[in-house]
């Protein structure tokens, strides 16, 4: 046994970064932007197109030549596994976005990514070529080859508040009031274990599968990565074996588009069948990264060395079944990345995230760096916020956040608040099903985004997809008030996935159990007040909001259109009429007329159209289609003859008498 | 069995036994114990005899049986023997043999014919009738009935006896409940056949006796009706009383055990049981259907909720419903689809089955098994557009004149055209699938009209299409014109308001008019008579200059185009058309159709705007027909509705009182309300405006004052009264003054949720018990831990040898997850046991609380018994209150004085209802109906 190896390693999360520095020339003088964005990838793209569009003063701040150089590197096999799905049966464009993974958000109905590409997983070219027509059809401000070394921060700023400092390369300054820090995640995620030079970085690895015929292979990490090289490999290495600490988590059984998608999973295949491929799973932290050879070993011990391992405790001497025991001829590392902290300055440094081992920055629920006022962080780097749970590590994901948080900007620095839509109360229903059936936003950032409808008696207001966990800030970073009407807010949701993902009762079709549904499905949630942070923090386990004062979940749907009467529309309907409590049917003009005179204030739907002259008249056709089913009074004998006399007869009727027969 | 009667209805059937041998308790009275009889003050009933013949000789038989059963309500049976003892006036009195009559110490309550109280039930029900004359009320149209409904809400159910003939058998069980129960319900005796039909009786000819409970003292809100239910058994006391201990009786019972083992009232009371069995996860909706159908079955069943969750309940689950006939101990299983079904098996099936005893079990059996167990509840749409328009889905719409616009092909077609009429709508809203209908009507209708195209758009698929046209309300049409901005349709959503929209707006706005003799033809409407028949209207702008403002005019004009048509006419001579009108130029002139009196307004200076509003308000009607369409327009004014409600043709039956009240109005008479009528052949809706208002439909025309907008009292004006302009004004000016008595009031509706709420929550928690909590504030979240349980357990079940962190935490998220289950677990079981113990105790509790019931009603006769007794014994003027517990208690302030002896003088008496509904002494209106006219 010559080679032994143990490890650690991280999953391998597909990831954006701007690195290489460049060499531009500039003076030292100070430059003074509102706005500065870090990062040319699609994030800062992203952030560039609402800053533009909201023509604040921003630059975009690029080390490289180009945008998304990132993707010019990575993936290293060169294909994207983002969906690029661009016939979907549909022409509508906020649907579509719902399976288009890789375009940003504009204006601009045609800036799509299917104009490069219209492979379902693309060559990772396209997507730099798409972000560059992007940044140029848009004329976005960017400056390339400015590569920021250092960020600190100053104290005096907008409102008083921080602001930053940044110094490229050739020691010129930025001065930003904002700082939208975009530079992804960049920095490979290593081991460190007596050998671990031995071991080579996705980063680095020859892509070439010719290189590794008839070699055994150990990949650490069982990521996207590790499968990508794993499968660009299988026809020529030997043995193919995958080692981290968890099991592989497969993307179709936890609904999270970071683990792993079943492009790259033909490994799972010839393991399964026994093919010379495996996966193994081995623990971490007790068991030291060892590769040295069996002299090493001995000149260790004779060497005094602080290790106190031996040839007893490794783990084939004692298991002679230990499923690692024969040598490999490559350990190749696909861990992942980590967010570059290094370029902030002390007082400038967001803090460690407590998710995904403190890889990423941690951020508030409205992605302001925690301790960095004015400071946020955007894109794959803001991923904490949502690890392993939503879609916010990826394009599909963060252009929702970026948009949201453009819109927390607009409030905080130029009050203006979030954009609302006014709503009769009587259109709500109408409203809330057209955004289940089309938004795509709450549906790719599900239970991380979600609508907040404020309830203002007879008229609403519609907010689209706010930050679901800053709600305890809703007022403060919308700058819309909650009345005492109280505030409806509808979530997309996975359900308590129980079930086989693909065994029998995996659906729910029954309304009435639409709790129970696994698969993504609208919720909607009531609370009479805004939720406080405790609630927030206590909220029930596996929940994205606290206990509301009611909740409706709308059954999940096998063709996502939650447009049905029975199964979708009334429940709403009824959940609605509680929280507002109020009759929310609509009627027809002639019930509207029968209402409107005989009852002192007649239902919503009559007063906000009939009333207000836009009554809905209907006609004969549908009024006897509501007739039969008894929800329409019917008028027989609708006219009345003048001379109905059996008012009169009545009287004359009333309370004859039985008389006796007998006779006096 | 009758174990649990009341005391004085055992007595009564004691009498019915009619021991005869027994002594008679029939009071032979001499002159002197007649005297003592009267200065006791108690009630009786005396006859004077001078001759006996047979005739007499008969009916003293019939009073002797009486006398026993009279003495259970304190009224003595005597007679007096003329012939022997003297006594005054009533010894002496013409034809006395033919009279009996009834004291209350020296006055004389009611004298009868002895041929109306000729038998045992005649003079029981008779002479209780005229006791308890100020407990039974005498109720004859629906409006009577409204007003007793109303007094009573919240405070008291009410009891209606329909007798179609007094001193029947039926009429003195009536009679003897009122007695029995007259403190606890009012009781309320009909005869004729109007109420009948309002109590929703197919054939009322068909009826000789019924009697129906009224909820009224659960009802809270004046505006709610009380729901009543029918006794559908033959009028006996024994019924009766079984029927009013049901209506005493919970609607539903709930509990968790096996049928079998379920002992309930309605056992007692001679019904069938049925039970239904509910699941958890449908406990809410199971619970709904019971009690929809506990209301359907009100009076002919009991209706038993079986939770199933129970390890005690042994029923097979393809049942999910069982019935239990009374004195059978057996139980029939069933499956029930919907509620309709019991219905018919109870009504068709199992009643007559009892009474026939024919046994067709097997057969009904047969008919029920086979079908699989179904949700007791049905998906069942509420909503009558979304109904009408789900049962149309089947249907496909000729689009062919409506095209559908997309993306690429809306700009090109908002742009080319003359005049573009887009509708935007959205396939899940069903007022926008329904008014779609209409839209293809009004394209099919304009067909060939040139220049104007009619197109759609789906804006759940060509959503940008929507949001860049700000469309944020379904459906919604725009017109698109070139060269202008999209003007919004804002008008009533219906075929022929669009169509008269659009046609109107085919002609220039304002149309300006060069000469006398086009304005003439234009007010006169030959030119532009082809819109006769959509807008008789027409309003003409007269100017004699440009420069008095015709740009505003203009400017309005445009903005009204569609609505009404404009006329301009700017002319030096233009005062040639003010002749004869009080104004001066610039004006307006309206015509309303050819032959009607053209009216002029001057024109003030105004924005367009305002004017544009003055023109809308100057066109409306003054004494408007009130349709569908139009109604809002005349709401909007928020005056009292005069509202004449006319039927039938077209003969003077109908024009004459419009012509009266055309009369009243043009006197200035009726200027704080606004006179209008509604034509229930056009507009067949009215008839139920009219039934709302009144209680029941009276005989056409009808006028009502409806202070729709004010306190919401309705006024009928008399029937009786000939509908003249004079009379009119004066019935408003006694409204006025609060001289007339209101016959209905308009319910200010909540418009509440319309169906109970599905309470996701509640059924997570019952199925789920944790699920759905907030975290106790104890532990301290963890990223790792916001995983489901599910997910934590997942991880656990993985091979050895890895890393310590991930180890503990996997430890940590398994035991958590275990716990989690564990407490699951703990929680049902507890949760099982508890509702055990739960149901146990509710059963206990409703035999306990049968038992306070029954002990209660106890009580109350006692009081009810008492405060008569006070009454009698006072022979003042005695004013009575219910008490809360519907005793009479005596010495309410909020009294009703009546007083024995004025009944007996014969005077009558004047009341008035005081705002709450209760009858008060010394109001104007004379309580001219006493139930002596009943009888």
């Amino acid at each position: 046994m010559e080679l032994i190896l143990c490890f650690i390693c991280l999953l391998s999360l597909f990831s954006l970064v701007l690195t290489v520095p460049g060499d531009h020339h500039g003076d030292n003088s100070t430059r003074h932007h509102d706005y500065c964005v870090l990062g040319a990838g699609p994030a800062g793209l992203q952030m560039g197109f609402f800053l533009a569009q909201s023509q604040r003063d921003y630059i975009i701040l690029e080390r490289n030549s180009g945008p998304g150089s990132f993707f010019k590197r990575y993936p290293r096999h060169r294909k994207l596994i983002s969906i690029n799905k661009v016939y979907t049966g549909r022409r509508n464009r906020e649907f579509n976005l719902r399976h288009d993974w890789n375009s940003l958000l504009s204006n601009r109905p045609n800036l799509l990514f299917q104009r490069v590409s219209r492979d379902l997983y693309p060559e990772a070219d396209a997507f730099p070529h798409y972000l560059s027509m992007f940044e140029k059809e848009l004329g976005l401000q960017v400056q390339y080859g400015t590569d920021i070394g250092r960020i600190q921060a100053s104290g005096f700023g907008l409102n008083g508040n921080k602001s930053y400092i940044l110094t490229d390369q050739n020691g010129e300054e930025y001065k930003c009031r904002v700082l939208l820090v975009s530079t992804g995640l960049w920095v490979p995620e290593e081991v460190h274990f007596v050998g671990s030079d031995l071991v080579e970085g996705y980063e680095s690895i020859p892509t070439d599968p010719e290189e590794y015929k008839d070699q055994a292979v150990l990949i650490l990490g069982k990521g996207n990565s590790a499968f990508e090289v794993a499968q660009s490999i299988l026809g020529r290495a030997s043995r193919i074996h995958l080692y981290s600490p968890s099991p592989v988590r497969l993307a179709w059984q936890t609904h999270y588009v970071g683990d792993l998608r079943a492009v790259n999973n033909e490994l799972l295949d010839t393991y399964q069948l026994k093919s010379l491929d495996g996966l193994v799973e081995g623990g971490l932290e007790d068991i030291a990264i060892l590769y040295f050879t069996l002299s090493e070993l001995l000149d260790r011990q004779d060497g005094n060395r602080s290790t106190a391992i031996t040839a007893e405790n490794l783990p084939g001497y004692h298991d002679d079944n230990f499923s690692l025991r024969q040598p490999y001829d490559r350990v190749i590392r696909c861990l992942g990345f980590r967010f570059n902290f290094s370029v902030f300055d002390g007082s400038a440094c967001p803090p460690h995230s407590s998710t995904a081992r403190g890889r990423l920055p941690a951020v508030t629920a409205w992605y302001e760096g925690r301790g960095t006022p004015n400071l946020f962080i955007l894109g794959t780097a803001a991923h904490s916020r949502d690890y392993r749970m939503s879609a916010g590590g990826f394009v599909h994901g963060f252009r929702y956040i970026v948009r949201a948080v453009h819109k927390i900007l607009e409030q905080r620095y130029h009050n203006n608040a979030w954009p609302a839509n006014k709503l009769p109360t009587s259109q709500l229903l109408p409203w809330i099903l057209k955004r289940v059936n089309e938004a795509s936003g709450p549906y790719q950032m599900f239970e991380v985004l979600g609508d907040i409808i404020l309830l203002q008696g007879s008229h609403c207001e519609y907010l689209e997809e706010f930050p679901l966990q800053a709600l305890p800030r809703f007022s403060a970073l919308s700058g819309r008030h909650v009345s005492e009407h109280g505030l409806l807010i509808v979530v997309m949701q996975y359900g308590l996935n129980r079930t086989d993902t693909l065994g029998p009762g995996r659906a729910e079709s029954e309304w009435t159990k639409a709790w129970k549904s696994n698969f993504l499905h609208p919720v909607i949630y009531y609370y009479r007040t805004v939720p406080t942070e405790g609630d927030m923090r206590r909220r029930p386990v596996g929940w994205p909001l606290p206990r509301p004062d009611a909740v409706h979940h709308m059954v999940e749907d096998f063709l996502t259109e939650w447009d049905q009467p029975v199964s979708h529309s009334q429940p709403l309907r009824r959940f609605l009429e509680h929280c507002l409590h109020m009759d929310l049917r609509a009627f027809y003009a002639e019930s509207c007329f029968r209402l409107s005179l005989t009852s002192r204030k007649p239902p919503l739907f009559c007063r906000q159209g009939y009333l207000n002259k836009e009554g809905f008249v209907g006609n004969s056709h549908l009024w006897q289609h509501a007739r039969e089913a008894g929800l329409m009074p019917t008028h027989q004998g609708s006219v009345v003859p003048g001379d109905d006399g059996s008012f009169s007869d009545c009287l004359s009727h009333a309370g004859a008498d039985m008389t006796s027969t007998i006779n006096f | 069995m009758y174990c649990l009667l009341l005391s004085p209805l055992f007595l009564t059937l004691k009498s019915k036994l009619a021991i005869r041998q027994l002594l008679s308790r029939l009071v032979v009275h001499t002159a002197a114990s007649f005297t003592e009889n009267m200065v006791s003050g108690r009630t009786s009933f005396i006859y004077f005899v001078k001759q006996a013949n047979p005739t007499v000789k008969t009916f003293i038989e019939q009073l002797e049986m009486s006398a026993d059963a009279l003495e259970d309500y304190g009224i003595l049976i005597g007679k007096v023997n003329c012939s022997e003892e003297t006594i005054e006036k009533y010894c002496t009195e013409e034809e006395v043999m033919k009279k009996i009559h009834l004291f209350r110490g020296p006055d004389v309550l009611r004298s009868f014919d002895i041929d109306t109280v000729f038998d045992v039930n005649a003079i029981v029900s008779h002479v209780l009738f005229a006791v308890l004359f100020d407990e039974v009320r005498c109720v004859h149209t629906p409006a009577e009935l409204g007003r007793v409904e109303r007094a009573a809400k919240g405070t008291a159910d009410v009891v209606m006896g329909h007798i179609r003939v007094l001193g029947l058998p039926e009429h003195r069980a009536l009679m003897e409940a009122a007695f029995v129960y007259g403190a606890k319900y009012q009781f309320v005796q009909t005869s004729g056949t109007l109420l009948l039909r309002h109590m929703e009786i197919a054939d009322p000819s068909d009826v000789q006796a019924c009697l129906w409970f009224l909820h009224c003292r659960t009802v809270s809100r004046l505006s709610e009706p009380c729901p009543h239910t029918l006794m559908r058994k033959p009028l006996t006391t024994i019924n009766i009383h079984t029927f009013l201990q049901l209506m005493e009786a919970p609607l539903l019972t709930e509990a968790a055990v096996d049928p079998a083992e379920v002992d309930v009232v309605y056992s007692h009371l001679n019904v069938p049981v049925i039970f239904l069995f509910s699941r958890p996860e449908t406990v809410h909706l199971d619970r709904v259907t019971a009690e929809t159908l506990a209301w359907r079955l009100r009076g002919e069943a009991g209706l038993v909720l079986i939770h199933r969750d129970n390890p005690s309940v042994k029923t097979p689950l393809v049942y999910n419903a069982a019935y239990r006939l009374p004195q059978e101990q057996s139980l029939r299983y069933f499956t029930l689809k919907n509620v309709e079904e019991v219905v018919t098996l109870l009504r068709d099936q199992l009643l007559p089955k009892e009474r026939e005893k024919q046994d067709k079990e097997e057969e009904i059996e047969y008919d029920w098994s086979g079908v699989g167990p179904t949700p007791l509840f049905a998906d069942v749409l509420d909503d009558e557009v979304a109904e009408s328009v789900y049962r149309d889905r089947g249907l496909m719409l000729d689009m062919d004149k409506v095209p559908e616009l997309t993306a690429d092909t809306f700009s090109a077609a908002v742009m080319q055209h003359g005049l573009m009429v887009v509708l935007f709508y959205v396939k899940w809203d069903a007022v926008s699938m329904a008014f779609l209908q209409s839209f293809v009507e009004v394209a099919h209708a304009l067909e060939g009209v040139n220049g104007l195209d009619l197109a759609s758009v789906n804006c759940g698929e060509w959503t940008d299409v929507c949001g860049d046209q700000n469309i944020t309300s379904f459906p919604f049409v725009l017109l698109y014109q070139p060269g202008e901005a999209a003007q919004p349709y804002r008008g009533m959503l219906g075929a022929e308001s669009l169509h008269t929209f659009l046609l109107l707006r085919q002609d220039p706005s304002p149309l300006e008019l060069s000469s006398l003799a086009e304005v003439a033809s234009f007010l006169e409407g030959d030119l532009y008579s082809r819109h006769l028949a959509h807008s008789p209207v027409r309003v003409m702008g007269l100017f004699t200059s440009a420069d008095q403002g015709v740009a505003v005019f203009v400017e309005a004009a445009k903005s009204l185009r569609g609505e009404i048509l404009l006329g301009l006419f700017v002319n030096k001579v233009a005062d040639a058309w003010t002749d004869g009108h009080t104004v001066s130029l610039p004006a307006l002139l309206v015509s309303r159709g050819p032959g009607v009196q053209q009216e002029a307004h001057t024109l003030l200076p105004s924005t367009s705007q305002n004017l544009a509003e003055r023109i809308r308000c100057i066109v409306l009607d003054t004494f408007p027909e009130l349709t569908v369409e139009n109604l809002p327009w005349y709401l909007e004014q928020g005056k009292p509705l005069l509202l004449l409600f006319v039927g039938g043709g077209e003969g003077p039956l109908m024009t004459q009182p419009l012509e009266e009240m055309r009369m009243a109005q043009s006197v200035g008479q009726l200027v704080d309300v606004l006179p209008c009528w509604i034509h229930l052949g056009r507009t067949p809706a009215g008839r139920s405006v009219l039934k709302a208002y009144l209680g029941f439909v009276p005989p056409l025309p009808a006028l009502v004052l409806s202070r729709i907008g004010g306190d919401g009292e309705v006024f009928h004006f008399p029937p009786e009264r000939p509908l003249l302009s004079k009379n009119i004004v004066q019935w408003l000016q006694r409204i006025e003054n609060n001289q007339e008595q209101c016959a209905g009031a308009i319910p200010e509706v909540a418009w509440d949720p319309p169906v109970p709420f599905y309470d996701f929550l509640a059924i997570m928690d019952e199925e789920a018990p944790g699920y759905a909590a907030q975290r106790s504030p104890k532990v301290k979240p963890k990223g790792k831990k916001e995983q489901p349980a599910g997910e934590a357990r997942q991880e656990a079940g993985t091979s050895a040898g890895r890393g310590a962190e991930e180890t503990r935490q996997d430890v940590e998220g398994t035991s958590a997850g275990r716990g989690a289950g564990e407490a699951r677990q703990e929680k049902e079981g507890t949760s099982v046991g508890r509702g055990a113990r739960e149901a146990r105790q509710d059963e206990e509790g409703m035999f306990a609380g049968g038992g306070v019931d029954e002990a209660r009603m106890e009580e109350e006769e006692e009081g009810m018994s008492a405060g008569r007794g006070a009454g009698e014994a006072g022979r003042g003027d005695v004013c009575w209150k219910r008490s809360r517990q519907g005793e009479a208690v005596e010495g309410g302030d909020v009294c009703c004085k009546r007083s024995w002896r004025g009944e007996a003088g014969g005077e009558d008496v004047c009341w008035k209802r005081s705002r709450r509904g209760e009858a008060v002494e010394g109001g104007d209106i004379c309580w001219k109906r006493s139930c002596r006219s009943c009888s």
